[in-house]
């Protein structure tokens, strides 16, 4: 009895243990693994599929589960460039910044936008793709046929949980923000089922939620009658920790090598092969 | 069987889940095959490590012939067990699970996968339930039964070891495997750590076809038939038991 308790204890004390991590750089000369962090929900950035091709890659611990998408791919070129293996791991949107935190990670690479309020806990490299905000609504819905934000007053607006897109529906005037959610798949469905009007996505996401569910529809903005966003908002950027000085130079030398031409057709080939219907 | 190459479009229900049967199949088999494998470690990891909790909570300080050593000790596991259960029943699972994964992950130990947290988490927060059910069925027991066996020279010990706990273990099977059912169930939370159950199978499932509604309905079919079979055995498992009682009252 003395023992299980004893053990228990030790469990318990491991687990405030934890709670103090190292503060030593990522160690790119010995270090062989490179384990990178993303959604696995978040098309065409990065998404789960059973079957395997040139361009997934399988997640850590879960065989016969592979992950495809843009962000794979460049964190495939990131990994070859530093002479690492790649791992890679899915994880909840809202739980990656705890995860690199955590050194359950070390990179993470989701379509995430290097707002100033993520940028004070973790560090971002250089952008490594860049879109545009869009609205997405039901195709036979009240605001297919907006062009302007002012168009969606008295809308219902929802957006993932923890995103910028949540907080850019405090710039549509007169619109309703419901309860953000956790997946794509679920604003989709949101506005699908009529359960909210529209929500906000980066173009390619919205691009390629139209591609599959033909009862969506893109509201694209022409310039000067969009949303109101910061340079580093528009962009995408790999999340790093802050002490990791040496890898995130590192990083940022791999990303600058890939072309912007090069990263939209690379972006365009990750859309060709989510499904269509 | 009808083979669908290309994602059915958006209004038709029915190929559509046909067609995420066929394409992720290979998902929703390891979904279940997690989802069954958290059920059945945390139901019979849970129900071990009850047994633990339980003769930790139920011991009696006998103020004369205990010496102060050991009245410490008990007292300090009585404490734990009662603490124990009213932390792990008085926090969500989700919760647990968040704390537990990522409060251990810093050590960056490689076993510390998603799934060795979820199975981590369901037997720890199992075992404080069953702790419980156990607890009842020992209440359940007629205090002259132990009289009985004092009367009869056991020890306090002997008594409770040989005579109520298997009595009392027996009455709580019932409600043990209903934990397993409860288990089968819950451990979809467990999604929020990376486990790939059923539910998060899904959610890959419907990662590049957003097909969200038809997706979760056939992971609603698949929970149903789960916890359908193992309620009817469950309550056979009843019969079973009382025919038992019958025969060895007669």
């Amino acid at each position: 009895m003395k023992r299980v308790f004893v053990v228990l204890m030790l469990a318990v004390s491991l687990v405030v243990l934890a709670a103090c991590g190292s503060d030593e750089q990522f160690d790119l000369e010995n270090e062989t693994e490179f384990v990178v962090g993303l959604e696995a929900a978040y098309a065409p950035f990065n998404w789960s599929t059973p079957t395997e091709n040139d361009f997934t890659y399988p997640l850590h611990a879960q065989n016969g589960v592979y992950v495809d998408g843009y962000d794979v791919v460049i964190a495939q070129q990131i990994a070859d460039e530093l002479g690492l293996t790649l791992v890679v791991k899915a994880i909840e949107w809202d739980g990656l910044i705890l995860a690199l935190l955590a050194g359950e990670i070390d990179m993470i690479i989701a379509g995430m936008s290097p707002t100033a309020e993520r940028a004070e806990t973790v560090a971002f490299s250089d952008e490594y793709f860049r879109s545009e905000q869009v609205m997405v609504v039901a195709t036979d819905g009240d605001y297919a046929d907006a062009t302007s934000l002012a168009d969606f007053n008295g809308a219902r607006v929802v957006a993932q949980l923890g995103t910028l897109q949540d907080a850019l529906i405090a710039q549509l005037t007169g619109a309703t923000r419901l309860e953000p959610l956790d997946t794509y798949g679920m604003l989709a469905t949101a506005v699908s089922t009529n359960a909210a009007d529209a929500f906000i996505a980066e173009l390619p996401v919205a691009q390629g939620m139209v591609a599959s569910n033909s009862n969506l529809t893109i509201i694209q903005f022409t310039e000067g009658n969009g949303f109101v966003v910061s340079d580093e908002d528009v962009a995408v950027a790999v999340a790093l920790r802050q002490e990791d000085i040496n890898l995130l130079e590192a990083v940022n030398g791999v990303l600058a090598s890939i072309s912007i031409e090069q990263r939209n057709a690379i972006m365009q080939a990750a859309l060709n092969r989510q499904p269509n219907a | 069987m009808m083979i669908l190459a290309s994602l059915p479009p958006k209004d038709e229900f029915l190929s559509t889940m046909w067609y995420l049967v066929e394409t992720y199949s290979s998902f929703f088999i390891r979904g279940v095959v997690i989802t069954l494998l958290l059920s059945v470690v945390g139901t019979a990891g849970g129900f071990i490590l009850s047994l633990f909790l339980t003769v930790l909570r139920t011991q009696e300080i006998d103020q004369r012939r205990d010496r102060l050593g050991s009245r410490i000790i008990k007292r300090i596991g009585r404490g734990f067990a009662k603490t124990y259960i009213t932390v792990f029943r008085g926090t969500p699972m989700i919760v647990q699970a968040m704390i537990f994964y990522y409060g251990i992950s810093p050590l960056r130990l490689s076993w510390w996968t998603p799934l060795v947290a979820g199975l981590t988490v369901v037997t720890l927060n199992t075992t404080a339930y069953i702790a419980e059910v156990i607890r009842s069925g020992i209440n359940g027991i007629d205090k002259g039964q132990m009289e009985a066996a004092r009367s009869l020279g056991f020890s306090r010990r002997d008594a409770m070891f040989l005579i109520v706990f298997p009595q009392a273990i027996k009455h709580s099977l019932p409600s043990i495997a209903n934990e397993f059912i409860v288990n089968l169930k819950d451990t979809a939370v467990l999604s929020v750590i990376g486990v790939f159950d059923l539910f998060r199978a899904t959610s890959s499932a419907t990662s590049s076809n957003f097909r969200i509604v038809e997706g979760f309905f056939i992971a609603a079919i698949i929970y149903l038939i789960l916890t359908y079979i193992t309620g009817k055995v469950v309550q056979k498992l009843d019969v079973l038991l009382e025919k038992k009682e019958v025969k060895a009252n007669a």
